[in-house]
């Protein structure tokens, strides 16, 4: 038969796509549940690691609830699920809030870096004010430039730093060259110049949509919540 | 392993170096080697892909049409890249998320459809499972190489390990900073290119007349 025929060759890429297609939706269907599972448990895995509480249990730390533009709760919406697909919960003002025991919040946070998006969760004080911890990551930085910013030493400068002047809004900046301001910069990524910017803008929007939220806590703190200090309490005893 | 076959497996370790002397590959040896970690994790997966390409168009070569032999080179490096992906997004997540882009780039990487092109559509399967896995080494090899100079260099670290102590620094009061060239693609050019140097100077028949 002649290999160049179009009949053998129309004959030979149909075989050829059926196949592959066949095979790629077959692995595809059956490694999903254990890749969203994985991805489920990475996302739970942040959120500690924000609130420095790595290594315990999600659901005994964490009180999850969805909060509207106007920072009152609604309901109907797993937070969870909403951060799979953060960008589009922002645009719907579906905000997820998780809440930790001690009274300390941890929101997240979605924007994008040079290549892709980026997301991330930070932890915030009772004042609602004070950066407990910080935890960021990103689809497809580039290693050793950008994506330095995934790493502990640099999400350790975050620690402390204040989303207030006053009673204005000026969020958190990463300066090129290096932080001058204290309370609100951080240093840039040397060779990650747009994926710094990047997050500069990132922690500007998203923390932006969850002001009304967090000027309510400030006014009226959830007591509840505060009462328990159980996963606070075993926190200190592993330190030790 | 017959000497021919063991020929295949290590010749690209010197002699024909993927990135050095078929100057296949250079545009991924530059953006995978600011750090060793994904250099030594992007070479073991280009590896494991061209391995398997080779293996993969060596058995269909016979009844190929080689009007659209192009395209069905992709479409089986594309598919086999994938199941990688899916099967390390499943099994392995972290290895997945440190990989992050780079499992698209090997679908481009020049090393896989030349290798394909050039070796596994004229030879037996087998000769062609080897000579992709040499392939795929020699070119670890390189990236190996440029990686340990541009992380030692560029950040003081070494497979994320600290080897220039902090207390050197300049901001710690010490009299060292790092080299911030190091980090960017040119760097990784220089390095090749002064691989490449050495590598023609020990190697007289390499040299151009």
């Amino acid at each position: 038969m002649n290999k160049n025929s179009n009949l053998y060759i129309v004959i030979y890429s149909t075989v050829m796509v059926v196949v592959v297609a066949t095979l790629l939706a077959v692995a595809a269907l059956a490694l999903k549940s254990r890749q969203d599972a994985n991805i489920l448990n990475e996302k739970k895995e942040a959120i500690l690691a924000s609130l420095s509480l790595s290594g315990q249990n999600y659901d005994e730390c964490i009180e999850a609830f969805v909060v509207n533009e106007k920072g009152e709760k609604i309901e109907g919406q797993d937070p969870i699920q909403l951060l799979f697909d953060l960008p589009t919960a922002f645009a719907e003002n579906t905000l997820p809030v998780f809440q930790a025991t001690d009274g300390r919040v941890v929101v997240p946070v979605s924007g994008v870096g040079l290549w892709g998006p980026m997301w991330g969760y930070v932890a915030l004080e009772k004042d609602m004010n004070t950066i407990s911890g910080i935890v960021l990551d990103h689809a497809g930085e580039t290693p050793g430039l950008g994506a330095e910013v995934a790493t502990p030493k640099h999400q350790a400068m975050y620690k402390g730093k204040t989303l207030f002047e006053g009673d204005e809004f000026v969020s958190v900046t990463l300066r090129k060259g290096g932080a001058k301001d204290e309370k609100h910069e951080v240093d840039a990524i040397s060779g990650g110049t747009k994926t710094s910017d990047g997050v500069t803008a990132m922690l500007k929007s998203s923390l932006g949509a969850y002001l009304p939220f967090l000027k309510a806590s400030v006014a009226t703190p959830c007591c509840e919540a505060c009462a328990e200090t159980e996963c606070e309490t075993n926190n200190v005893e592993n330190n030790e | 392993m017959s000497n021919k076959n063991l020929k295949y497996l290590t010749g690209p370790f010197s002699a024909n170096n993927p990135v050095i002397v078929q100057i296949l590959g250079i545009c991924s040896a530059l953006a995978v080697t600011v750090q060793l970690k994904p250099a030594i994790v992007m070479a073991l997966s280009v590896t494991v892909v061209t391995a398997f390409a080779n293996l993969v168009m060596s058995l269909l070569r016979n009844g190929l049409p080689s009007r659209i032999r192009i395209i069905v080179q992709l479409v089986v490096i594309a598919a086999l890249v994938i199941l990688v992906d899916q099967v390390l997004k499943a099994f392995v997540y972290d290895v997945s998320k440190q990989l992050s882009v780079y499992v698209g780039l090997i679908i481009t990487n020049c090393i896989v459809m030349g290798r394909v092109e050039a070796f596994a559509l004229g030879n037996g399967p087998w000769a062609s499972f080897l000579d992709g896995i040499g392939n795929g080494l020699g070119y670890g090899l390189i990236l190996v190489i440029i990686g340990f100079f541009r992380e030692l260099f560029g950040a003081g670290t070494l497979y994320g390990i600290r080897v220039i102590p902090e207390s050197w620094y300049i901001a710690e009061g010490g009299f060292y900073a790092n080299n911030g060239l190091m980090l960017f693609p040119p760097m990784a050019l220089i390095l090749c290119g002064c691989i490449i140097w050495v590598h023609r100077s020990k190697n007289k028949d390499l040299q151009e007349k």
